[in-house]
Parts: C-alpha cells; sequence; structure tokens
C-alpha cells in the first residue's frame, strides 16, 4: 500500500470521528490508525479556553507552537467532539496584534493619563502601579483600591488575586466578570440549598426523558452539550425537548414543544406549572413533608439601580430584597391561586394549552426531567426568583438529585465555577462558600492563610456594576482588570463604565494578551500569557475540575495573570498597607513584603520547583517553588471534609477532571442523594445538607415586571446575547480571521412586518436608539434567529458596534447580575 | 506557502432528513464516511484555506435538517509537506 501522508491524515481524521460519533470506522480506516505517530507531533490534553462545557481538547505542539487540536476521546464530557470555537483553539494565541510588553500612557518621558501608550518594562510598570496603589491605600484606605476579574482566571490565578486583596490590601473590592453571569444562580442554589452548584450532572443528559430549556440557546452556546441532548432525543423516541424562548433559535428544531414568551413572564409561566402540579394531586408529598420548607420571599425588590432612580424610590423592599419568612404548604397553594393558565396566557402570549402541556411533563411521575438554563434565566431583573422556581417544580415532585431528574443550571465561562464560584472571588465570599460577612468564615481563611486575626475585613465589597459605579464617582481610584473586557460588556457603557475608566483621579491596569476595548481605555496596559501558555486548572459546570500543563512559550515578555498578581505583591510590605493593632498584636509580620506572608508562607512554596522539570512553567521557574501546586493545596484545605473536597493536586494531571466532592478518590455524580453523594447518610434518601436542618426552601414569588417596557417612544424589546462562532466579547475569536469572517458585523435581527412597517428591508442601515444611547447597524430579517413582532436581538461581541451603549443598568437586587436581556428601544432608517 | 487543511467531523440529522442532508453535505464538497439510521454521518472536509472550511461549516450548522454539527479533528500543514511524503 502506497499512501501519502495526507491519506494517513485523513484515515485518522475519520477513525477519530467514527470514534466520537459511536459508528464503527469504515476498514480503511481502522488498518491506518496506527501510523499515528507519523505526525510527530507532542500530543497533550487541556481544558478548552472558551464555554463552560468544560471539553477537553489534545493540543498538538512543534517547536513551541500550538499546530492542531482534536476533541479529546477519553473526556467523558466531549467524547472526542469538538465545537467551532474549540476548533479554533490552536488560532486563538497567534493573533497579529498581541500584547508583548506592558504599555504605559507617558507624556515627556513620565506616566500621564492623557499620554499615549509607550513600551516600558516590567520594572517600571510595577513601579507607577505599585506607587498609585500605595497612594491611594495611604490616602483612602482598602476600599478604593478594587480588582474585576474572571471566570476564565484558572483556579490559582483566582485564588492567589482573592488573597492580595482580600488578606494583602485588606480589602473586599474584588469580584469576577461572573457576576455578570452567574451571580443569580449563585444566589438561587445559596437561597433553596444553602450550597452552590448543581446537584446533577452532564450524565443526566443520558437518562432524562424530557428536555426543557429555560431560556438557553444550547444549540449555538453550548453545542457539545447539545450534541448530547440531540443524541438522545434521536436515540430514544420517547424523550421530549421544550424550548422556550423570547425569540425563535437553532433550538427549536428539535422541539417538540416550542413556546417563545413575552421577556420577564418566566415568572408567570413557573407560578402556573407549580399550580397545575397542586391541582392535579401531582405532588410528591412524601417527598415534600421529608425534605423542603415553603417560604415566602418579600416582594417589590426594586431594579438594583442606583438608589435615587425613580423605580427604586418606589420599591417596598430594595433593602431587603433577599429576605423570605416561613409559609406553610396551604399558604403557597393559596399564593399560587392567580397563576391560572389563561393569566400566564395573558402575560407571556403562549397559548394556554401549551403551557398546560409544559405543565404536565413536570407533573408526569414516571417523566424523568431535566431542565437547563443559563443567561436568559440569570440575566434578569428577577433572575435568582427565576432560579428559586424552577428548583420549585423540581421540589414539588421529587425530581432532583437523581439519574435524569435534575435541574441544571448552565455556565458560559470556563471556570465560572471552578473559579468564580468556587474560589470565592466575589466580593462578598471566601473559598467553599465561607463568606467575608461570617467572623467564624474570616478566621478560618486567616487560619488556614496563617494571617494574624482581623486581617481579612469584614465589609462585603463592591460588586461588578458598584465598582463601575464607583469608579465613576472618584470612590475607586486604583483599579485593575484581569482576563476580561469589562469595558466592552459592561451595561450602559457611556454614561456609568467609561467615565470611570477615564476618571482624571483614577488609575487603571488591564492585564490581557490583546488590546481590547477595555485596555485601550486603561492607564497601563500589562501583556499576558493565555491558556496553554501556562499551567492551568479550571472548574465546569458539572463540577469537574480539570488541570493542563505549560506546553508553549508566551511571546515576547508577556506573563500570566498569577506571575504578575505574585510579583505585583514583592512591592508591598505589611507596614504599608496594615494597620498598627493587626502589627502591634502579630510584630513577627512586621515589615515583611506581601509575597512573603502571602505565598512564601509555608504552604504555597511547599512544594520544589524540581517537580514541575517534565514540562516548562515560567511562574514557578521564576518564584523557585512549584507555585500551582502549593497555591491548590492550600485552596483545597477549605473544602475538604466540608463538601467540597478535592483529589490532591497530581491526581488531576493524570485524569479527565473529577467532579467534587471526591472523597476517597471517589468523584459524586449526583449530590444530596443517597447511595450517590457520601456525605448523606444512610436512610435520609435525600439531604440538602447546606441547609441547617437538611431541607430545601420552595419560595412563593409573585410575577413582577420588567425595570422598562416598550412604549409608544421606545416601542421595542430590545435583547442581546452571544451567536455561535463569537465568544463573549471577541476578544480572542475576533483574531481568528475565519471566524470574523464567518460573522463579521453584527446586526439586528427583526421580524420581516416590523422591518416592512417602516419601511425598511434586509440590508437597510438602521439607527438602534434607547434612552441611554444609540449604534447603527443593519436589519437582519432571515437566518437562525427568528424574532417576534415588537422584539429585536442584537449579539454583543462587535467592538465596533457597542450595544452596550442602549443596555440598562438595571440589576436582580439579590445577586446583583445585570439584566442585559430587556430594555427599550426604538428603531429608525439611518 | 499554499496550506492544506483537513478535519472530520459528526454531523447530526433529522432521521427522516438523511438522504436530503447527505446530497447537501456532498454539494459543500463533504465526503461521508459512514452513516447511522440514527441521523448521524462521518463527514471529511478539506480546503486550502481555513477560511473556506469555516464558511462551509457555518453553512453545514444551518442546512435544513441538520441539528447538530460537531468538530472532532483539525490539521493543517504546509500543502508540499503532506504530499511529498510516502508512506
Amino acid at each position: 500500500m502506497n499512501l501519502t501522508r495526507r491519506d494517513v491524515l485523513k484515515s485518522q481524521a475519520i477513525a477519530a470521528a467514527s470514534a466520537a460519533a459511536g459508528i464503527s470506522a469504515p476498514a480503511a480506516a481502522q488498518n491506518i490508525v496506527t501510523e499515528r505517530e507519523r505526525t510527530e507531533l507532542q500530543w497533550n490534553k487541556a481544558a478548552c479556553r472558551f464555554c463552560g462545557t468544560g471539553c477537553s481538547v489534545m493540543v498538538a505542539t512543534r517547536n513551541g507552537r500550538v499546530v492542531a487540536t482534536h476533541g479529546d476521546a477519553e473526556a467523558e464530557v466531549n467524547r472526542g467532539l469538538n465545537c467551532v470555537k474549540g476548533y479554533f483553539l490552536s488560532k486563538i494565541m497567534y493573533g497579529a496584534d498581541r500584547l508583548t510588553l506592558p504599555l504605559l500612557r507617558k507624556r515627556n518621558g513620565v506616566y500621564d493619563k492623557t499620554g499615549d501608550f509607550e513600551e516600558v518594562s516590567w520594572d517600571e510598570a510595577f513601579d507607577v502601579m505599585a506607587e498609585k496603589f500605595k497612594a491611594t491605600l495611604r490616602e483612602k484606605g482598602p476600599e478604593a483600591v478594587g480588582m474585576f476579574g474572571s471566570g476564565q482566571w484558572t483556579v490559582w490565578e483566582g485564588y492567589a488575586a482573592s488573597k492580595l486583596y482580600k488578606a494583602g490590601f485588606r480589602s473586599n473590592n474584588i469580584d469576577p466578570n461572573a457576576r455578570h453571569c452567574m451571580a443569580s444562580a449563585v444566589a438561587g442554589f445559596i437561597r433553596t440549598f444553602g450550597i452552590d452548584e448543581p446537584m446533577g450532572c452532564y450524565d443526566d443528559f443520558e437518562h432524562a426523558d424530557a428536555f426543557v430549556l429555560w431560556g438557553a440557546n444550547m444549540a449555538e452556546m453550548h453545542p457539545i452539550l447539545w450534541t448530547r441532548l440531540t443524541d438522545r432525543r434521536l436515540s430514544a423516541p420517547h424523550v421530549r425537548v421544550a424550548v422556550l424562548s423570547t425569540y425563535h433559535n437553532r433550538c427549536y428544531d428539535l422541539a417538540d414543544l416550542e413556546m417563545t414568551f413575552t421577556p420577564q413572564t418566566d415568572l408567570a409561566l413557573l407560578n402556573a406549572i407549580a399550580r397545575h402540579i397542586i391541582k392535579t394531586g401531582k405532588v410528591n408529598t412524601d417527598f415534600v413533608d421529608k425534605h423542603v420548607n415553603f417560604k415566602r420571599g418579600n416582594p417589590d425588590i426594586g431594579y438594583g439601580l442606583r438608589p435615587e432612580h425613580p423605580l427604586e424610590q418606589a420599591a417596598e423592599n430594595p433593602d431587603a430584597a433577599g429576605g423570605f419568612t416561613d409559609m406553610t404548604f396551604e399558604e403557597f397553594e393559596e399564593f399560587l391561586e392567580p397563576y391560572t393558565f389563561e393569566y400566564a396566557e395573558e402575560l407571556s402570549g403562549v397559548p394556554a394549552r401549551r403551557i398546560e402541556e409544559l405543565a404536565e411533563i413536570y407533573a408526569d411521575p414516571d417523566t424523568k426531567v431535566m431542565s437547563l438554563w443559563t443567561m436568559g434565566v440569570n440575566q434578569h431583573t428577577r433572575g435568582v426568583w427565576v432560579n428559586n422556581m424552577i428548583y420549585n417544580v423540581h421540589l414539588l415532585t421529587g425530581k432532583i438529585a437523581e439519574p435524569g431528574n435534575s435541574p441544571f443550571s448552565l455556565t458560559g465561562q470556563p471556570s465560572a465555577c471552578g473559579t468564580a464560584r468556587e474560589v470565592g472571588t466575589f466580593a462578598h465570599r471566601l473559598p467553599a462558600d465561607l463568606v467575608v460577612a461570617n467572623p467564624e468564615h474570616r478566621a478560618t481563611a486567616e487560619k488556614i492563610w496563617k494571617l494574624p486575626e482581623g486581617t481579612v475585613p469584614g465589609w462585603v465589597g463592591a460588586h461588578a456594576v458598584l465598582q463601575n459605579r464607583k469608579l465613576k464617582d472618584g470612590e475607586i481610584n486604583a483599579y485593575w482588570i484581569q482576563v476580561n473586557n469589562n469595558l466592552q460588556a459592561a451595561p450602559n457603557m457611556l454614561e456609568e463604565t467609561y467615565p470611570g475608566y477615564r476618571n482624571p483621579e483614577n488609575f487603571i491596569v488591564v492585564s490581557d494578551a490583546y488590546p481590547t476595548v477595555t485596555a485601550q481605555a486603561a492607564d497601563l496596559v500589562l501583556p499576558t500569557a493565555m491558556w496553554v501558555e501556562k499551567e492551568g486548572a479550571y472548574g465546569n459546570a458539572e463540577r469537574r475540575t480539570q488541570f493542563w500543563h505549560e506546553l508553549a512559550p508566551a511571546p515576547g515578555e508577556a506573563r500570566s495573570d498569577l506571575w504578575q498578581v505574585m510579583e505585583f505583591s514583592k512591592r508591598f510590605t505589611t507596614d504599608e498597607v496594615w494597620p498598627a493593632e493587626i502589627l502591634d498584636a502579630a510584630p513577627e509580620y512586621r515589615g515583611k513584603t506581601l509575597f512573603e506572608v502571602l505565598y512564601a508562607n509555608g504552604n504555597v512554596d511547599a512544594y520544589d520547583v524540581a517537580e514541575t522539570e517534565e514540562y516548562p512553567n515560567h511562574e514557578s521557574d521564576h518564584f523557585g517553588f512549584y507555585v500551582q501546586k502549593g497555591l491548590f493545596e492550600e485552596y483545597a484545605r477549605f473544602g475538604r471534609g466540608h463538601a467540597h473536597d478535592l483529589a490532591d493536586f497530581d491526581t488531576y494531571h493524570q485524569v479527565r477532571g473529577l467532579r467534587w466532592p471526591v472523597v476517597d478518590g471517589q468523584e459524586t455524580r449526583w449530590r444530596f442523594r443517597e447511595g450517590y453523594d457520601p456525605y448523606v447518610t444512610e436512610g435520609a434518601g435525600w439531604d440538602f445538607y447546606g441547609k441547617p436542618d437538611g431541607r430545601a426552601n420552595i419560595f412563593a414569588l409573585p410575577y413582577e415586571p420588567p425595570a422598562e417596557s416598550p412604549d409608544d417612544e421606545y416601542p421595542f424589546w430590545l435583547v442581546t446575547g452571544r451567536v455561535l462562532e463569537h465568544w463573549h466579547s471577541g476578544s480572542m475569536t475576533d483574531r481568528v480571521p475565519e471566524l470574523h469572517k464567518a460573522y463579521p458585523d453584527a446586526m439586528v435581527y427583526m421580524h420581516p412586518e416590523d422591518a416592512a412597517s417602516l419601511g425598511l428591508h434586509r440590508g437597510s442601515a438602521v439607527k438602534l436608539t434607547s434612552r441611554r444611547g444609540d449604534m447603527l447597524t443593519r436589519v437582519e430579517t432571515r437566518g437562525r434567529n427568528r424574532v417576534p413582532r415588537g422584539l429585536i436581538f442584537v449579539p454583543w461581541f462587535d467592538a465596533n458596534q457597542l450595544i452596550n451603549k442602549l443596555t440598562l443598568d438595571a440589576t436582580d437586587p439579590i445577586s446583583k447580575q445585570t439584566d442585559f436581556k430587556k430594555c427599550a428601544c426604538k428603531v429608525e432608517a439611518a | 506557502m499554499p496550506e492544506h487543511h483537513l478535519s472530520s467531523l459528526v454531523v447530526h440529522a433529522k432521521p427522516d432528513a438523511l438522504d436530503d442532508v447527505s446530497r447537501r453535505l456532498e454539494d459543500e464538497g463533504c465526503e461521508i464516511h459512514a452513516r447511522s439510521e440514527a441521523g448521524k454521518l462521518v463527514v471529511t472536509l478539506e480546503a486550502p484555506h481555513q477560511r473556506e472550511l469555516s464558511d462551509a461549516l457555518t453553512r453545514i450548522q444551518l442546512l435544513p435538517g441538520v441539528l447538530a454539527a460537531t468538530l472532532v479533528f483539525h490539521h493543517v500543514e504546509e500543502d508540499e509537506e503532506t504530499q511529498e511524503t510516502p508512506a
């Protein structure tokens, strides 16, 4: 047989795809697979850089450069598959405008906020940065410094940054961009279960009899999970798929039941479903009696706007938004009385019989249901409520925490769970669900961190949107942004975000691999190593922790976020940043650098750099100890024995991830359920041990209108979101020319009849205007997203078309997460 | 330098649209190597530029009857390299 190299490659491609599809490969392909070694590439596993699914990819390097990737056939999550974004992983690091040196705004050779960017050394960059941070801490104290991090930080990056701020600078003004995507899900978990993150896992896809998508466009946003769902639907004919959304999207192609509803009315639909379950006698009374409490949530909680906003002035409970009182099952039933199918139809526009059909899926005791949601539910001024209400219907029927019965909160970022949530990089959190407001929790952190009592402050720091407001108002003056493009991503950017960045009193630092919109608005830009240019760990939506090694060098002088945080800490001493009373009580900490007390503390520096020999590791080489291992092992102490158990560091480099709690080497697929979760005692059946009495909460929560609805002047709903080919703000994917071409410019999707009534047609140039700003774009009336009349959809990835000039900075008053999914706007010919 | 891009993918089609989808995939320049009656197709796609590949992929995902299309394998080489070396 005389085969070209191309034949060999092709047979590998066929064999890999056949294996992933579960189809036996054609014989010719099977015979040639053994020639794999001919490719002369170094292959290693890595977690995908993009979404929260947590696919494992095989990454090939040659001469220090990533040249190929394929889906990891050994990975349980994606089983050899890879979505379009993952497909281009080999290119995201090699954009032509990659940052390789620090850039500082200068005039006449010195820092000047109004100057132009000039390349500087790391020393000069950190000198100026340290001077600004020290001056701010000296003059205004810890509440005037801040940091905005990311669900794309690796576990140890988020952990090291959190330590620097919460213990080093003694400031809780650190929050991740996950605030914009996950905060409502978190608050939903804590209110209902008292412990964060899903009880189920992706195995539920193969066990469920029905899938209900609450606003999630999985076909475009979670393509690999969508493939698993599609597989289940096509291979088991009894399986049904219900798709709910405010516009027709690609998921409708697979839908047995489709429901396009008016924004905000998911609240009414869920109450109507709960009412139906009770009225038809389908409550699982045994389960409810043993495992559930009923609570009445405070109503009329406002919209998380500035306190002087008329909507906040008019609200009854803006300051007690998360409050609730006890109630009985009978009172809950009474509360639901108004939510008939007819009333839900009136509000939502969905025919009553379809709502009943959906309610029956939940009510039928023989149908195992997996509910799935992401931003549609979370980016919602009542997002926490909707999370609570989805759990309501699963708890009423006892369809929870067992294979196939699974309310499942999806995530958008690769480590929204692993870093933002589990490490606790939110302004109110510490690792493993501990919170800064609780003195015992702070004491636990201080003990693990070997720090004096009182080091970690008890005040809750500023959340994402509040950070922007405080920057604008000059209350936060020294600010560091890592791994996100917040200027493009934050709501109402011209009024509430940009002014803070350019406020002359403020010094803004942005660490990024590329000159994003945010980097361009900064005063200092730090060039950053990304993805496999550093050793990393991510935690996905099903509690799976995954590691990868450093596989390729970063360009120029780019360094990881971890290196930056730790190196910067060397420039501060305890005497400069801690108050006298702490140092008087613990004089042995005097005169030490923050690096010494936070990282060279006997824990983090406990592992020899020699352990990293097999792979490159630029941080460990620099600091002289195995940085990632030390940070991880210190961090893991928070969770071990407390239902957040992580395996030992080395194990994760061997396996394709493990789902916590990992107890006695075994991962946990279903939490709270006897037989699956080692924390549930024998005979209990279920145990919602996040709550002191082991019972989950069902909440009575009403339908309340959104902060802004269409009216005569602004007659359209504006919904924003993502499209398949671009991920978040496009700062990585826009670097890939192929992806950019596939979807070069954002468009406004509108109904053809709405377009016609305005004298517009497909391709017309239009101006979109809200009460806050305007944007020029073009009309699209066809294609993948088909919106109903009266609603328009605009993707937000395009840096040249900043839709967040229009969006409203209303947030969920409980979670402080922004509602990007609904405000009012008008459309005019441009 | 001319390049050679090779990829393989799994396409999920509605089972009753399998023949129709197969024909459309071939029109897109795909080679179909295996199929299951449940609606899965194993497909390869080759092109001299990644752009053509990604454009085709976007079109494939939007074909009527296609529920999902996911990639498995992607390789890029300079063109001569793939042709020079006999097995």
